[in-house]
């Protein structure tokens, strides 16, 4: 597969333990936290003021999103008439070479040299950047995240925080660099002033570029519309003052109805940034009309599949419910031991776990679905109730299925197993297991060295209570 | 009440005490108690790891083993999530096995659960003189929906002050052959769980999970914290000398 040359995902275990070993990123992990959970609690806690219940309204949008997987193609079809009828132009791609190549392509036909995008996860899925640069074309990233992102040679770390793995001297020294301006000292209450700065450069890039590249949250089909949920108006910009605007989006992000984007959008700014509603809700609509002040003359829609449509009907299609709010990762204790570059492919936390072997094979990232400890925090604030442990644990099932698990692993279980299904052989091992535990730890309640599993005793001891099992006690004392 | 009292291969391997200590609880509480001889493992290490043929041969034990009482208990939200919500689950397919594996997952119930829920009497009338705060394991919280119960009976034990923790409900970072695949991960994990315990200045941490406290435990005393006691609730609830 053409995206198994980009991901990364096979280096989780290393890349984990380097991770993990990196002060600079632990500190700017252990900040940003606290701040997205708390967030999160306070906007869910505001639904209270409009009368409104996070489990009732949850429902409501996984059956949202479910309807319209049902009949995907039906929905498609009627976003296609609504949104040619209202000027825009409508593409399809099939993987992420076809979005460069038509991209490009629209560019090299309209002589544009420079373009301006607001965040796109799907161009990372695309590495477009990558594809424009080759051609000429500059691509300047605009959310203020992904521009960090973009100076740094680096790609996003979060969904919705692109940049949230930098501290920010590390922000101040890629500034003063790029913008040729010497070094200066900064704590948190300068933050303001840097986004003027980068406010400053990126508004001759809004004007001198002559194509927008965005993506969009939602697909509108009754309208032929695109829904964009921004903070900095980057996208507002990127969207009308361009001559040529270009969205690019997976086949999923479609809705039926504004009613359902309504429901949708009191799920999405509260779970992703607590936000009751984002700064700027763009809804856009074919092409600049006669008497409009701004506006694009050509809008083209890439809609794009990329492994989508191979997910409808499967054992995975509740991952296609993914509104991309990243309130997965930002209540995963594993994302926020490591960051999301760990990941090592597009898509990081629990939803990158699932999606990243799904889009990139499951052979191409092995570690992924198992960096879990199943503790369901991921499920149990997601918008669209994805079962996201359960997903993972269908893809370690298909591992075992397809054996791609190793046969040390496959040989200990079945061993394991076929004690555990013989009492008094499991009996007798165990109180010999025991006896040898309690010899290890010598006296000392605890056993620091343990060679059976290494891991566990790097980073901890293992405690020692008794010398017999539970069982051999037992019987022990029923005996008269 | 028959009742059937399932160990877990934790408690049984590592710390018989909170078995004896679930035993003169549920004695207490007025049930007629038996420990089935053949119980071994539920069987979830094969499910996590994507072995479904394994786990389905160990769930078939474990229903053949326990299905003849009233009422089965376990003092572990991890393992009793596995009998009522994965046992079901995994032999869906099979009528027979499967009907059973219902009947089975309704009649099973995690300890505080079943203390403060279905008990006939209220067993606890123990003393503890201390502070204690309590870790919620996440299959117990997030799996079974207990979070007052562990809480209600602790409340009962004299003396005993309760002082919460910042992020009670967050995962230890234990999560099984989690703890031992990505061993790194699991312990930076379980450090902000130790901070957060550290953080209460109580005596003593509570959990309802064997495999979160041992996990918690291990890393205490790693981290040169000597002082602050690991109990599981079933050994606070039932007093001291349990064994």
């Amino acid at each position: 597969m053409a995206l198994g040359k980009h991901s990364q995902a096979m280096h989780f275990q290393a890349r984990a333990g380097e991770k993990i070993r990196n002060p600079v990123l632990q500190a700017a992990l252990q900040k940003a936290r606290p701040l997205f959970v708390g967030k999160r609690v306070k906007g869910i806690a505001s639904l209270a003021e409009d009368a409104l219940d996070f489990e009732q309204l949850r429902t409501a949008a996984k059956n949202i999103r479910n309807r319209t997987l049902a009949d995907l193609d039906v929905w498609l079809d009627i976003f296609e008439a609504r949104a040619t009828a209202s000027g825009a132009e409508v593409l399809w791609a099939r993987d992420g070479a076809e979005v460069s190549r038509l991209v490009v392509d629209i560019a090299r036909r309209h002589g544009v040299t420079k373009v301006a995008k607001s965040k796109s996860m799907l161009s990372e899925e695309a590495h477009l950047n990558e594809a424009l640069a080759e051609a000429g074309i500059r691509p300047v990233e605009t959310d203020l995240g992904e521009y960090i992102v973009q100076l740094a040679g680096e790609t996003p770390s979060h969904i919705i925080a692109p940049a949230v793995h930098k501290t920010i001297a590390e922000v101040e020294a890629l500034f003063a660099k790029e913008h040729g301006r010497p070094l200066e000292t900064r704590t948190s209450a300068d933050i303001p002033a840097m986004a003027r700065e980068a406010r400053a450069v990126l508004r001759q890039h809004f004007l001198s570029a002559e194509m927008g590249i965005s993506g969009a949250n939602f697909l509108i089909a009754e309208t032929g519309s695109a829904a964009l949920v921004t903070n900095e108006g980057n996208g507002r910009m990127v969207t009308t003052l361009p001559k040529i605007h270009v969205v690019i989006t997976g086949i999923e992000k479609i809705v039926p109805t504004l009613e359902d984007l309504a429901t949708l959008m009191r799920l999405l700014p509260r779970s992703a940034t607590g936000q009751s509603i984002s700064n700027y809700v763009s809804l856009l609509t074919g092409t600049k009309r006669k008497g409009d002040q701004d506006g694009p003359e050509k809008t083209v829609f890439i809609l794009v599949d990329n492994g989508r449509a191979n997910l409808l009907g499967s054992d995975y299609q509740d991952m296609l419910r993914c509104i991309r709010c990243g309130a997965c990762m930002n209540h995963c204790p594993v994302y926020f031991s490591l960051g999301g570059h760990a990941y090592g492919w597009v898509y990081p936390g629990p939803m990158g776990s699932v999606l990243t072997p799904l889009y990139t094979g499951l052979e191409n990232a092995l570690d992924l679905p198992h960096a879990s400890t199943g503790c369901n925090q991921c499920g149990s604030v997601c918008p669209v109730a994805i079962p996201l442990p359960d997903l993972m644990h269908r893809l370690r099932e298909e591992q075992h299925e397809r054996g791609l698990r190793p046969w040390s692993e496959r040989l200990a279980l079945k061993a394991w197993a076929w004690i555990a299904g013989k009492p008094a052989l499991y009996r007798w091992l165990a109180s010999r297991v025991v006896r040898y535990l309690n010899w290890l730890a010598d006296g000392s309640g605890r056993i620091q060295i343990l060679g059976l599993a290494p891991a566990w005793t790097a980073g901890r001891d293992l405690p020692v209570s008794s010398s017999r099992t539970f069982h051999e006690l037992y019987s022990a004392r029923k005996k008269p | 009440m028959r009742l059937a009292l399932y160990v877990t291969c934790l408690v049984d391997l590592m710390r018989p005490s909170v078995g004896f200590a679930a035993l003169r609880l549920l004695e207490a509480s007025g049930a007629e108690v038996f420990v089935p001889e053949g119980q071994t493992c539920c069987g979830q290490p094969a499910w996590s790891t994507g072995n479904r043929p394994l786990a389905i041969d160990l769930a078939k034990k474990a229903i053949v083993e326990l299905e003849g009482y009233d009422h089965v208990v376990i003092p572990s939200g991890s393992c009793t999530d596995q009998i009522r919500n994965i046992y079901p689950r995994l032999l869906a397919d099979d009528p027979a096995w499967g009907a059973r594996a219902s009947a089975l997952a309704a009649r099973t119930f995690e300890l505080t659960s079943f203390l403060a829920d279905v008990a006939k009497n209220d067993p606890v009338a123990s003393d503890f003189n201390g502070c204690v705060t309590y870790h919620d394991s996440c299959k117990g919280l997030r799996g079974l929906g207990i979070k007052r119960q562990p809480r209600e009976l602790l409340l009962k034990v004299r003396g005993l002050r309760l002082k919460e923790m910042p992020d009670c409900e967050e995962c230890c970072g234990f999560g099984g052959a989690f703890a031992v695949k990505f061993g790194d991960v699991s312990t930076q994990i379980v450090d902000r769980k130790c901070d957060a315990i550290t953080a209460t200045g109580a005596d003593v941490v509570v959990g309802g999970d064997l495999g979160c406290l041992i996990n918690i435990e291990g890393r205490l005393r790693r981290r040169g914290d000597e002082s602050t006691r690991v109990l599981h609730v079933a050994e606070v609830l039932a007093g001291g000398g349990a064994c």
